[in-house]
């Protein structure tokens, strides 16, 4: 049996049933090692949630198994709440408490002794920056410092494998990097972090590991670096007027395969790289086609995705 | 998990509910606000009931002495209903869920939030209480009376809590306990809580003697109006925590049927 913190295997959730049933997740194999960030990328409505969701015991699977921290999320529930720190996708906090009070709570939730629990809550509060707003009621709080409290609220009893749910969505480039560099630090401390992203950039950052998901199953994993050589030449993206659209896109084949892209926009990946960017302005000058708008790319985690699915990641950064 | 983790859990929560209530005025107050003011209507409109011989004799020396018990039992109730649609508030935002990835006794999410509702019926009868005391209303049985008066007020607390958690849980949604107020406040309507059921006829009377609410107010209404007797805490004391117990299994096995269906 393996000793990863994070493992599932033929992982499947479905809700609903008969001709209604929806298979949030369908099928997924994943181990996370020990130490690392993890990040699962894909889109609103592709299962990553649900995933993490299982991991923490919130919902039962419908096959398949999964283990955290080696303890099997339906057998040993309770072992695996008590050696995870979970911050959900809403960070949902009551308002009406302060973050203080909050962090007291969790404390007693987790078997902590006043004392200890208020020690703890102090670091805590100093860690993630919020020591002058703790007396505050929650509602008064910014999206920002929700986020921060919501994370330290998952570290009051040291989980040794921390769950982030969309932990940036919504936040403000500032408070973003305040997060990023949080997990960063506690990942260097040892915790296993697995989290969930719609955000390219959050994920080729933050994660030493990425699997892609779309419709309940992975369709890539493994370190971003390694999945962006794999799809190879950079992209070409052009605008081109409507009209000139179908002689654009063959006209762009013979340079190469086309890639998906935005609507009225072509991609492809230019098999010789930016030397061929000069090639394919003549030969669609030649053709009588105006280009509007030209841009190249690098392979990105989003051609990566595109190479994947078919199409590209909705909210792509 | 062990009865001490419990206790603590719901503990924990039984404060964290009452703070949440006391953070709330605006929807603390309709708790206090409407009974006074039911009460206040009742005495002025229907005080010359009390020179009916059967009333001052069997039922109460003035109309604010039989209005009372209909005040604490409507102000309780307000307050029950408010704590469930708390807690339906709690699963609607997220919160009932934060709660369920923590290691934390299944139970005590309810029984926190029962707990809350028996701490804030006791205070609500006392507030009541000293109130009417204030204004010149008796309770003839004595501080035994008054002991008895708030045990029934945190057991009917329990009672409606209960059953109101049990539709918070199911259906997760703060309107729907909400809308299903309307329902109880029938219940009081049709029970003696505004008017003795001595003078009821027909329909209206059968209704209110079959009404457990009725039983619960009469109950209140001897230990204001008469000196103790074992009826009264049947009534006041019995019918309550009849309902709690039925209240909280509804409320657990709600509580179970959604942690299932998970």
């Amino acid at each position: 049996m393996t000793s990863s913190p994070i493992v599932a295997a033929q992982l499947v959730r479905h809700f609903g049933s008969g001709d209604d049933v929806v298979k949030a997740v369908d099928g997924v194999d994943l181990e996370v090692n020990a130490g690392e960030i993890f990040g699962l990328l894909g889109p609103n409505g592709a299962g990553k949630s649900t995933i993490v969701r299982v991991f923490t015991t919130l919902l039962k699977p419908t096959s398949g198994s999964a283990r955290v921290a080696g303890f099997d999320v339906v057998r040993d529930a309770d072992k695996v709440r008590r050696s995870i720190g979970v911050a959900l996708q809403d960070a949902a906090i009551d308002p009406l408490m302060t973050g203080r009070e909050l962090l007291n709570l969790q404390a007693v939730l987790y078997g902590l002794t006043k004392g200890a629990g208020r020690t703890r809550g102090d670091e805590l509060l100093e860690r993630v920056g919020l020591t002058a707003a703790a007396e505050r009621r929650v509602g008064t709080y910014s999206g920002g410092m929700r986020r921060r409290l919501d994370l330290a609220l998952s570290l009051v009893h040291e989980p040794t494998v921390l769950f982030l749910d969309e932990p940036t969505t919504g936040l403000d480039p500032m408070s973003r990097l305040t997060l990023w560099e949080e997990v960063r630090r506690l990942n260097k401390s040892g915790t296993t972090v697995l989290l969930t992203t719609q955000y390219l950039e959050e994920a080729d950052q933050l994660a030493d590991r990425i699997a892609i998901v779309d419709h309940g199953r992975i369709v890539r994993a493994g370190v971003p670096r390694d999945l962006k050589a794999q799809v190879g030449s950079p992209t070409l993206f052009i605008d081109v007027d409507q009209s000139h659209i179908e002689s654009a896109r063959s006209t762009l084949a013979r340079f190469g395969e086309l890639r998906p892209s935005a609507e009225g926009t072509l991609g492809v990946g230019l098999v010789r790289g930016a030397e061929d960017v000069a090639l394919v302005v003549r030969a669609l000058d030649a053709a009588g086609i105006k280009v509007r708008h030209l841009e190249l790319n690098e392979p990105s985690l989003d051609d990566v995705f595109a190479e994947a699915t078919g199409h590209r990641l909705e909210g792509a950064q | 998990m062990s009865i001490a983790t419990t206790v603590a859990h719901s503990a924990q929560l039984t404060k964290r509910s009452v703070r949440g209530r006391l953070r709330q005025p605006a929807a603390l107050a309709p708790a206090f606000i409407f009974p006074l003011f039911f009460a206040a209507l009742g005495s002025a409109s229907f005080n010359r009931l009390a020179r009916d011989p059967y009333f001052s004799e069997n039922i109460a020396s003035s109309f604010l002495d039989y209005a009372v018990a209909g005040a604490v039992v409507q102000g309780v109730l307000f307050g029950a209903t408010s704590a469930a649609g708390d807690l339906a508030t709690d699963i609607e935002q997220g919160f009932f869920e934060r709660l369920l990835a923590s290691p934390i006794s299944r139970v005590s999410i309810v029984l926190g939030r029962l707990a809350a509702s028996m701490v804030v019926g006791v205070s609500q009868v006392v507030v009541f209480i000293s109130l009417f005391v204030a204004f010149g209303a008796r309770v003839t049985s004595g501080a035994v009376g008054v002991i008895g008066l708030i045990v029934s007020g945190a057991l009917l607390g329990l009672a409606m809590a209960g059953l109101m958690a049990a539709i918070a849980i199911k259906s997760g949604s703060p309107e729907v306990v909400q809308g299903s107020f309307p329902l109880v406040f029938v219940l009081l309507f049709l029970s003696s809580a505004f008017f003795p059921r001595h003078y009821m006829t027909g329909w209206y009377r059968t209704v209110a003697d079959w009404n457990p609410m009725s039983h619960i107010v009469e109950g209140m209404q001897g230990f204001m109006n008469h000196e103790l007797n074992v009826d009264q805490f049947v009534k006041a004391w019995l019918v309550p925590l009849g309902i709690s117990i039925v209240g909280i299994a509804f409320a657990l096995r709600s509580l179970n049927r959604r942690l299932a269906a998970s």
